[in-house]
């Protein structure tokens, strides 16, 4: 009877699906188990391991005839009692690690099917391994031994799956290719199984490619080629000694195992003397070339019918007689290292080694080495001194660089140092993997993270003195100065209001005054007034005038306290105060005390500081900018014109309203923000009725002091994005130009956005109710009587209302409420809208309006406040 | 399905259930498996579970799985088998596939 080969392959085919569908079932059955069964599991594979040790480690070794039976036990033991006492204790089901400071949590989630590739050279340790790492994990694993070894890597597959079944776990969640001449090809078949979902590959080059190539996710291993620096001052007996013992550890099939030994020259005779005393076979330079000539084929890789084989075996094949016993052979490699036949890596008891004069040779000639094959892999070094140790961990390219130790057992983890306990090397981007890990039970797990809502926490600040009713001017008298400069406008003189200031002053303090500050100031006018400081070299900063003046004096004492500092540095906008990439001076040398002469900016009490800067403004935010004093006297508003008590009271109310539906609004800053809107409302018409009323300049003057306070801790919206934008283009008094778009940006944020704003402290929108409650709060009321802000119907009629009361107050004070209003053609502004657009969409105070603006929102802004106002 | 014959699986499924495998053979009819009390899978059930669907057709009946736990109902998933989903409610395998 003749078997076809599309027979041949259909059996195959089979075969594949045979063993991947009872993978697959014992995959989805493990998805159930608890931690406490898995860890039982876990104990009975162990156990099972350590009982086969002596037997799968010598049933390797009869199959392989690689290696030394003994260090193959020692492997096994490593595979299976070290790895159980690192991972007894780990969570790999549920939450697997929290981290409550982020208000994170990590959930486990199973690979699934894992297809493990295992090499000849580490058969059973593999074996157990993966298996019991595969455990660990609740993923089932189907093993492709190596041909040459795959009797002894099944009987340990088996005899763990056995464990495994006893202690409960499911039924095929380990299985394995049978041994046949057809293994190589089952395994590609199945390498490109749909029902695979990681492949395991540790092996050689070939069969790792073969892996990384199949389209599935792969954790593979790089070649080896170990470096070992041993540095002058290295205890040298000990390095010679556990070099040996690295090296020879199971006839050098270990992968990370050194390979080239770069010693420093003035411990060369000690250490060589070492080895010598010590067994090992030292090459003539004749010898190096008959040695090479066995160990490495034609080709220039290692001869594999040396590999894992002892000393003495090779020596003989090279054609040297050896009298004794010897444990390796030492090779000098003389010339370019980078050509030399043996600077590869040698999976058997035969080392290179050269000699070095320096610190940078000696990592120059490792280096050589690491990039020769084993880049991402294994180093070494041997040294006490741990600058040299650091200069060359940063230097090599290797995941991990064993210190004052053997490489091979080393790089196993868990025996000399505290790496996780591996057979499988991860070797970075050097070695073409993912990973430079000591692949393990935490690459075999798909991490779910489940990550809370950030709490965000809001804070509120604002000036820590304030001194408040008419006639708190007088404090100025007991004020700590010794030298005071102050920062006003031309118009301050004249007012009267500096004479109030410089009379009350202590009288020993010398006193300077810079009045140039017009309205708007750019900042060569800052720079003026610095370089005038630098003279006077004052401990206090006295603003005296309306925002301009206050917001200028901010930056001039900013800029005077930290001459350093960089205005183009400090404007950059931001999304979130919080991530915001500027950092301002936490700590402020120069004493700053506010005197607002307007009703309007509440500068006084806020972190902000508006400056022009040609057609457009800069902001800058922080707490540094808040005055230590402010002094809310109303006496000093008393001859403010109407126009200018109207204008700066429209921008007080627009801090009122904006910073109710801002995103950052808090109750502390909406019971000021609605305090701050029923005083103007009710006093404005009062004070511009009779203006030299102190007391209504004083509820006034205390609103604007409150919405100052509230706009200083949830800030603005768009109808302040409109405004700066319109207000830097045409030249428009801030108040004025926040007038004309505030009942387009009431009836505009009223509605439900077109786009939510995502930002974590405003998880409802709720801007018509708070209008409707500023509604309520000065008294208007539904006309038809419903149930207020809770109810939708009621909810828009009083928003209108509330629109309407703007109107009429705006009427009243006779302040423009639209663009054309203003004076401004539609041409002009046409012509204008592009820049307009972009400076207000720009603009940070948008970041905080209740509703996301579009950039086509913004233009629709501007046209629908352009037409004359009529009542709502 | 709506006289289809309804009965619970109680606990772990770890093995086949005889008096399911009879109700079938008796020509019962259409059967409503409820796993609200089931507990477990394991990889005897599932194998059992499916067998029963490629029986049931040509018994000509219908079995439907309703009221799946969530730990349940992923091993349904992760197995992969399509016939199990079906009995789910769930569309086939080509409606489920990935879709990025």
């Amino acid at each position: 009877m003749t078997v076809t080969s599309t027979e041949q392959e259909k059996a195959l085919n089979d075969r594949a699906n045979h063993l991947m569908r009872q993978a697959r079932l014992a995959a989805a059955v493990f998805t159930q188990y608890s931690q406490e069964q898995v860890d039982k599991i876990v104990r009975a594979m162990t156990a099972a391991a350590i009982e086969n040790a002596v037997k799968l480690a010598k049933m390797a070794h009869e199959e392989t005839r690689m290696g030394l039976t003994e260090d193959k036990v020692l492997k096994n033991l490593v595979a299976s009692e070290f790895l159980y006492h690192q991972i007894k204790d780990k969570k790999t089901v549920g939450i697997i690690r929290e981290f409550p400071e982020l208000n994170i949590v990590e959930v486990a989630e199973p690979m699934g099917v894992i297809l493990a590739l295992a090499p000849v050279t580490n058969p059973t340790s593999t074996i157990i391994f993966k298996s019991i790492c595969a455990a660990k994990t609740r993923n089932s694993i189907v093993f492709s031994a190596h041909l040459m070894a795959a009797e002894s890597s099944n009987t340990t597959a088996k005899i763990l799956y056995e464990a495994a079944l006893a202690a409960g776990a499911p039924k095929g969640f380990i299985t394995w290719v049978e041994k046949s001449s057809r293994l190589r090809r089952l395994s590609e078949l199945m390498m490109h199984h749909p029902e695979v979902d990681l492949i395991f590959a540790t092996g050689g080059t070939n069969m790792v490619t073969a892996a990384y190539s199949s389209g599935k996710p792969a954790l593979g291993v790089g070649s080896g080629n170990t470096p070992v620096y041993v540095h002058k001052s290295a205890n040298v007996p000990s390095a010679a000694m556990e070099i040996i013992v690295s090296k020879t550890f199971d006839n050098g099939t270990e992968c990370p195992s050194e390979q080239t030994l770069v010693i420093d020259r003035e411990v060369s005779e000690e250490i060589m003397h070492e080895f010598r005393r010590n067994g090992c076979y030292l090459c003539s330079e004749e010898e190096v070339q008959k040695v090479a000539d066995v160990v490495i084929s034609h080709t220039g890789g290692m001869n594999y019918k040396l590999v894992g084989q002892p000393a003495n075996l090779i020596l003989e094949q090279a054609g040297i007689p050896a009298d004794r016993h010897y444990k390796m052979i030492l090779c000098p490699l003389s010339g370019d290292l980078r050509h030399h036949k043996l600077a590869v890596e040698k999976l058997m008891p035969v080392l290179g080694y050269v000699f070095v004069d320096s610190v940078e040779e000696g990592i120059n000639r490792a280096l050589d080495i690491n990039y020769a094959g084993g880049t991402g892999h294994t180093a070494g070094i041997f040294a006490e001194d741990d600058s040299v140790v650091e200069r060359f961990a940063d230097a090599i390219n290797a995941g991990r660089i064993i210190v004052n130790s053997p490489t091979s057992i080393g790089g196993l983890g868990g025996v000399y140092n505290h790496l996780n306990t591996t057979l499988s090397f991860g070797c970075g981007t050097g070695g073409g993997n993912i990973t430079t890990d000591n692949v393990g039970i935490k690459n075999l797990i798909n991490y779910k993270r489940v990550p809370r809502r950030r709490n965000y926490v809001i804070s509120f600040q604002t000036t820590k003195n304030i001194y408040i009713n008419p006639g708190s001017i007088e404090h100025l008298k007991s004020l700590k100065c010794q030298s005071a400069f102050i920062i006003t406008s031309r118009s301050a003189n004249r007012r009267g209001h500096l004479a109030m200031v410089t009379e009350r002053l202590p009288q020993d303090c010398h006193v300077e005054v810079f009045s140039d500050i017009g309205s708007d100031p750019e900042f060569s006018t800052i720079e003026r007034a610095v370089a005038m400081m630098r003279h006077s070299k004052p401990d206090t900063v006295i603003a005296l005038g309306g925002g301009s003046v206050l917001d200028a004096a901010k930056i001039i004492r900013l800029f005077y306290d930290y001459p350093e500092l960089k205005i183009q540095d400090l404007a950059v906008n931001f999304l979130d105060f919080h991530h915001r990439m500027i950092e301002f001076p936490t700590d402020m040398k120069t004493q700053l005390v506010a005197i607002p002469t307007t009703s309007g900016t509440g500068s006084e009490v806020t972190p902000f500081a508006v400056l022009k800067d040609g057609h457009r403004k800069i902001s800058l935010i922080d707490e540094s900018l808040m005055p230590n004093v402010a002094i809310i006297d109303a006496h000093l508003t008393r001859s403010l014109p109407p126009d200018i008590t109207a204008d700066t009271a429209f921008d007080a109310l627009t801090h009122s309203l904006e910073s109710l539906v801002s995103t950052f609004s808090s109750d502390y800053t909406d019971g000021l923000a609605l305090e701050a809107f029923r005083l103007i409302y009710e006093a404005l018409p009062e004070v511009l009725k009779n203006p030299n009323n102190v007391l209504h300049r004083h509820k006034l003057h205390n609103a604007a002091t409150l919405a100052g306070m509230a706009i200083g801790n949830a800030s603005v919206g768009v109808n302040h994005a409109l405004a700066h934008a319109l207000g830097a283009r045409f030249d428009i008094p801030h108040g004025r130009a926040n007038a004309v778009f505030l009942l387009s940006t009431i009836e505009y944020n009223a509605r439900i956005p077109s786009k939510f704003v995502s930002i974590p402290c405003y998880p409802l929108w709720v801007a018509d109710r708070k209008y409707a409650r500023a509604a309520q709060f000065i008294g208007l009321r539904d006309e038809e009587g419903g149930g207020g802000e809770n109810d939708e119907g009621s909810r828009a009629r009083l928003i209108v209302a509330l629109r309407r009361a703007i109107y009429d107050l705006g009427r009243m004070a006779k302040i423009p409420l639209s663009i054309s209003e203003l004076g401004i053609s539609p041409e002009d502004l046409e012509k204008a809208m592009p820049e307009l657009v972009e400076t207000a969409f720009n603009d940070m105070s948008v970041r905080t309006n209740p509703s996301y603006t579009l950039a086509p929102e913004i233009v629709q802004l501007f046209i629908s406040s352009y037409p004359p106002r009529q009542r709502p | 399905m709506s006289q289809a014959e309804k009965v619970r699986i109680v606990g772990a499924l770890e093995k086949g259930l005889d008096h399911i495998d009879q109700m079938l053979v008796a020509g019962k009819g259409d059967l409503e498996l409820d796993f609200g009390a089931c507990t477990f899978i394991s990889v005897d059930g599932l194998e059992w579970l499916e067998e029963l669907l490629l029986r049931s057709e040509s018994h000509k009946a219908q079995i439907r799985f309703v009221n799946l736990q969530p730990a349940q109902y992923k091993v349904m998933k992760v197995a992969h088998i399509d016939s199990l989903m079906r009995a789910c409610g769930a569309p086939g395998k080509d409606a489920s596939a990935p879709m990025c």
